[in-house]
């Protein structure tokens, strides 16, 4: 359970990093290094999600097919 | 010791930045330095009449640290060295702009200078000088502009790139 709230408030800080990048370059005038930059966080964000979800997947299926 | 490490990654990355912001700030003051040594060299020649290699003496001693090395050398180079003033200048030169923060457009308006150096009247000469100092004074004006632009970026992007390495491998 205490892995669960590691990985959600480690996304929280991911995006809120990945926000502020994103400010300080609009900001200065860089928009497509911001986009580019929120991006990158994005995908980041994409596949720590998808590991938890494969996670999830492996358990119902060791739950309800009965394999390892 | 996760902790330890994260702290450390964090002094590394904003030291990063603050290197990259003090690099930007710099290069004006270094353009503005070698405004300053031209302008020197100017009044030397029109009214000390010096030899050119008795004004980089001058120069040498006057100006503060990354400027002076260079006038220093060339004027013990012109000493020692029989080769001709143009090649000791740009081997000076490219020598030095290594160790000044300098763009290869500033190396390049010295060298431009440095082939019109000792080859005319004083005249002549001062018109040489003031189109590099105005070469150098359009360089300075962009250097400066990037500074004010560039300068906080370069240091919040340091420290917010570390804050993101650490969340990320927490």
């Amino acid at each position: 359970m205490l892995a669960d709230a590691t990985i959600l408030f480690q996304i929280a800080g991911i995006g809120i990093i990945v926000a502020l990048i994103h400010t300080i370059l609009k900001q200065m005038g860089k928009e497509e290094i911001a986009q580019f930059a929120t991006l990158v966080g994005f995908i980041i964000v994409l596949v720590i999600v998808v590991n938890g979800l494969s996670d999830l997947f492996q358990q119902i299926k060791s739950v309800f097919l009965f394999q390892g | 010791m996760k902790w330890l490490g994260a702290f450390l990654l964090l002094c590394t990355t904003t030291w990063i930045g603050f290197e990259w912001s003090k690099k930007l700030s710099d290069r004006p003051k270094h353009i503005r330095q070698l405004i300053n040594a031209l302008q020197i060299l100017e009044a030397e020649i029109v009214y000390s009449q010096l030899p050119l290699q008795e004004a980089f003496e001058v120069i040498g001693r006057q100006l503060p640290k990354p400027a002076n090395l260079l006038f220093a050398q060339v004027a013990v180079a012109l000493q020692s060295n029989t080769a001709n003033l143009t090649e000791i200048w740009s081997a000076s030169v490219n020598q030095w702009v290594k160790l000044a923060n300098l763009d290869k457009n500033e190396q390049e308006i010295l060298l431009q200078f440095g082939a019109t150096l000792g080859q005319h009247d004083a005249v002549q000469q001062t018109k040489h000088i003031q189109l590099a100092l105005h070469h150098l004074e359009r360089e300075m004006q962009e250097a400066r502009d990037q500074h004010i632009k560039y300068a906080k970026l370069a240091k919040s992007l340091g420290v917010l790139g570390g804050l993101f390495i650490i969340v990320l491998l927490f």
